[in-house]
């Protein structure tokens, strides 16, 4: 009787999202016109895409029971030294691809090395990297340089059958990173970390090894983000990952990941990112003002928050 | 007039609790007079917890009632429980770290100075009257989270008499004092029965029961089954009346351990002070025991890897020495700890009962990284058919468990990692009777089958029952040494708390 009842009743903290999102496109495909137009339902896809893949990388953290605030910061040291060096060589993208893929991961070790050594709280210590890595980049420069090569202009920009390169890739990290979050032993640690890493530690989990391979993930993903970010850009523009790293905090949060840890599904922060890339679209298609946008966007966010907060049953 | 002698403090007619579902409590009878220690006792789900949060304005009840001096009573909620002299104070605290006793105390009703400022001298006016009528021994500036944990009880007691209350309700005191303590809990407990106050003791420890109460009214599947006079009561008597059958703890005897027989397992600890050593042997039961803060559960963590700064502990073992610096660790070597508190340090509340159970032992049920979900569940399930859990599905959260089968899942989870050394602190702590026999029956089983089994137990009958050997800490060291069938409890006792070695001489003393 009780388990029967319980299943009928709407789980809003793993169905939520997707209402969320079927009402966001279902409203603005009938009301509006040109939404509706492959073009613009592309464009939503590509947008998506870039904030998608911050967010895979962030619902490890934060399903671990930690916060990463330098993955926004991460994207933008990508994008103006992916295009800084691309700029008279076109011909290096692999090995600039490789070697950003492997800079974003490492400042994601070092993330993890800080708060597993120090045992400084995430959101202090990833928030000092924010301010590092801001400083390196305007120390650098503090106007754009160089160019994306066309590689990385084509695999943000293209299409292949109609559909998004960078929206492919996005399917791609999203399948596998699904498949270690859900299916692995690591996923399963991680999950069990964020929900209480005392019992996890002395259930013989390697708190500390988990805690670093969440950040590398997460770091790994913002350089991704980042390369896919220059090739829309095509120049590397130091402000570029500016603000991204809380977008992509929403959208986590959206998709039900418990803030604070052992929860999460990095399905649904891709649900999340692709339901506010739909909202910001709509206003847009509306000519909405950016201003009135973020006061609405706002609304948006706080108001499915509540809704996904989780219920607690009386005991 | 009614002469007020003659009527019951507290009087309890055919009251009852329904859930959806569930009959918590079926019509109970009860009353109980001024200046008289009660206590409760029965078995998890026996209705204690629902009649205590009947009597204290918790939940209401669907029938019957409650009347105070012959009056008929209602609450609306805990507020109006108090308000009509009913108190309570629970097993988990509800303190705020932060504040001093006094604020603690006095929380929500601060007396207030002309501009709505708290008013400070007569806050420890009020605070150190309160203390020395009850004989509280407190300093009221102390800040709560300095304080032991007794003194955070009788924070809490001193909380409940602040409402002038007449009726106490005390929900297993004793859980967490250790035995000098408890005197001290039992002597506040009688001042207030000598100032005529009613109270209530909500109790797992039925020899405590006999100790402090008068009378004891026993309850079992929701129905009161008898309310007697203590006196020339025992536990056997309450134990059969609790579970309809008799026999407090079935005894291990016969099974002596051949100490030829297991591997040997040689273990030296150093923390402050002279190092000390204690043998365990793989199919003996050893029962740890000592007074709260004697070092039990710093010596069993550094045992099991888990080592807090100031403790080392180092184990050797066939012409081996090893030294663990992680539970991982020390797991891999066979050394398991089970915790004292499941909800701190031991389950993931919100996951399930598989997931709890399979937790330190998935890189041998997996393929690779991977996880093979079937082979968990299979796995789990076996282990914990074996265990007696009872659980209405595999999948749901381990919260949802009583302590006792949140303590099955728990033992599981450290059997998947077929251990050599078994290390359980407190294994049967907020376990009912029914369970708590049954979770000595597997650490029984566990030890013929040539586990070595470290039992860190507060109850010393437990320990006399359960173990083989006894070994007693006092000061964070083992000072006493002896076979289970031979000890007494006042041996432990004495060896405890004094950390004399040679008990005889204590004895003839």
């Amino acid at each position: 009787m009780a388990i029967a009842r319980r299943s009928a009743r709407l789980d809003l903290e793993s169905s939520g999202i997707w209402l969320l999102l079927a009402v966001a496109v279902g409203a603005a495909a009938a009301t509006i016109p040109v939404f509706r137009d492959p073009a613009n339902l592309a464009n939503v896809l590509r947008q998506s895409s870039v904030l998608g893949i911050l967010a895979i990388g962030q619902t490890f953290v934060i399903a671990a029971g930690m916060i990463d605030l330098s993955v926004g910061m991460i994207a933008g040291l990508v994008v103006v030294l992916a295009c800084w060096m691309l700029g008279n060589d076109p011909s290096l993208t692999l090995a600039v691809i490789a070697l950003m893929l492997t800079l974003g991961a490492s400042i994601g070790l070092v993330n993890g090395l800080v708060v597993n050594r120090l045992k400084l709280h995430p959101l202090i210590l990833t928030f000092g990297m924010l301010s590092i890595l801001q400083g390196g980049i305007f120390t650098f420069t503090d106007r754009s340089v160089g160019r994306a090569s066309p590689m990385l202009q084509a695999a943000a920009n293209d299409d292949i059958w109609g559909v998004p390169l960078s929206t492919i890739l996005l399917v791609a990290v999203l399948a596998v990173f699904h498949l270690v979050f859900s299916r692995t032993r690591f996923g399963y640690h991680l999950i069990a970390t964020g929900g209480n890493a005392e019992s996890a530690r002395r259930a013989g989990i390697d708190v500390k090894r988990i805690r670093l391979a969440c950040f590398a993930i997460s770091g790994f993903c913002a350089a991704l983000a980042g390369l896919l970010l220059a090739g829309r850009l095509g120049t590397g523009y130091p402000l570029a990952g500016t603000g991204l790293e809380l977008d992509a905090i929403v959208a986590v949060v959206l998709g039900g990941t418990s803030l604070a840890g052992g929860r999460g599904s990095v399905i649904r922060s891709v649900g999340g990112v692709v339901a506010l890339t739909v909202i910001s679209n709509v206003l847009n298609l509306l000519e909405v003002s950016a201003f009135v946008q973020m006061f609405i966007k706002g609304l948006i966010v706080v108001g499915a928050i509540l809704a996904n907060q989780p219920r607690r049953e009386q005991p | 007039m009614i002469d007020k002698t003659l009527v019951p403090l507290l009087a309890i007619k055919g009251l009852a609790k329904r859930y959806p579902g569930v009959v918590a409590l079926k019509g109970v009878d009860l009353t109980a007079n001024a200046g008289e220690v009660h206590a409760l006792v029965g078995a998890n789900g026996a209705g204690k917890s629902t009649l205590m949060n009947l009597l204290a304005g918790a939940q209401a009840p669907s029938e019957g009632e409650i009347c105070i001096e012959g009056q008929v009573v209602r609450f609306d909620g805990p507020a109006s429980a108090q308000d009509r002299g009913i108190a309570t104070v629970y097993q988990e605290f509800s303190l705020v770290p932060q504040l001093s006793v006094a604020r603690s105390i006095f929380l929500g009703r601060e007396p207030k100075s002309a501009f709505g400022f708290v008013d400070t001298r007569r806050l420890a006016e009020r605070t150190r009257a309160l203390l020395e009528r009850f004989n509280l021994k407190l300093d009221p500036d102390a800040e709560v989270a300095t304080l032991s944990v007794a003194d955070q009880q009788l924070v809490e007691i001193g909380r409940a008499l602040s409402f002038d209350a007449r009726i106490l309700i005390l929900d297993e005191p004793t859980a967490v004092l250790s035995f000098a303590e408890q005197d001290n809990l039992f002597a506040v407990i009688r001042q207030l029965k000598s100032e005529g106050m009613l109270v209530l003791y909500v109790s797992h420890h039925l020899r405590e029961v006999l100790a402090i109460a008068d009378r004891v009214t026993v309850l079992r599947d929701g129905e009161k089954i008898a309310t007697r006079d203590t006196a020339g009561l025992t536990v056997d008597d309450l134990v059969s009346l609790m579970l309809g059958r008799s026999g407090a703890y079935a005894k291990t005897t016969g099974h002596q351990p051949d100490s030829a027989d297991g591997s040997l397992f040689d273990i030296t600890y150093r923390t402050a002070g002279p190092e000390s050593r204690l043998a365990l042997r793989g199919g003996e039961i050893v029962g740890l025991a000592g007074l709260v803060g004697a070092g039990r559960t710093t010596f069993a963590r550094a045992l099991s890897g888990n080592a807090l700064s100031s403790a080392s502990v180092d184990i050797g073992h066939e012409g081996r020495t090893l030294h663990f610096s992680s539970p991982r660790e020390a797991m891999g070597h066979g050394v398991v700890y089970i915790t004292e508190d499941r909800k701190r340090d031991g389950i993931f509340a919100e996951l399930d009962i598989v997931a709890n159970a399979t937790a330190s032992a998935l890189p041998s049920l997996g393929l690779g990284p991977l996880r093979n979900s079937r082979k968990e569940q299979a796995v789990s399930s076996n282990i914990l058919q074996r265990l007696h859990l009872v659980a209405s599905s595999l999948s749901a959260p381990i919260v949802k468990l009583s302590g006792g089968n949140q303590q099955k899942v728990l033992i599981g989870r450290a059997l998947l990692t077929k251990p050599t050394i078994l290390v359980c602190d407190e294994p049967t702590r907020g376990v009912d009777i029914g369970a708590k026999a049954e979770i000595h029956e597997i650490l029984r089983g566990l030890a013929r089958s040539g586990v070595a089994v470290l039992v860190v137990s507060s109850e010393i009958e437990e320990l006399l029952a359960l173990a083989h050997r006894i070994v007693v800490m006092h000061e964070r060291r083992f000072v006493a040494e002896m076979p289970a069938h031979e000890a007494e409890e006042s041996q432990i006792l004495i060896a405890a708390s004094s950390g004399s070695k040679s008990m005889e001489k204590n004895d003839e003393a």
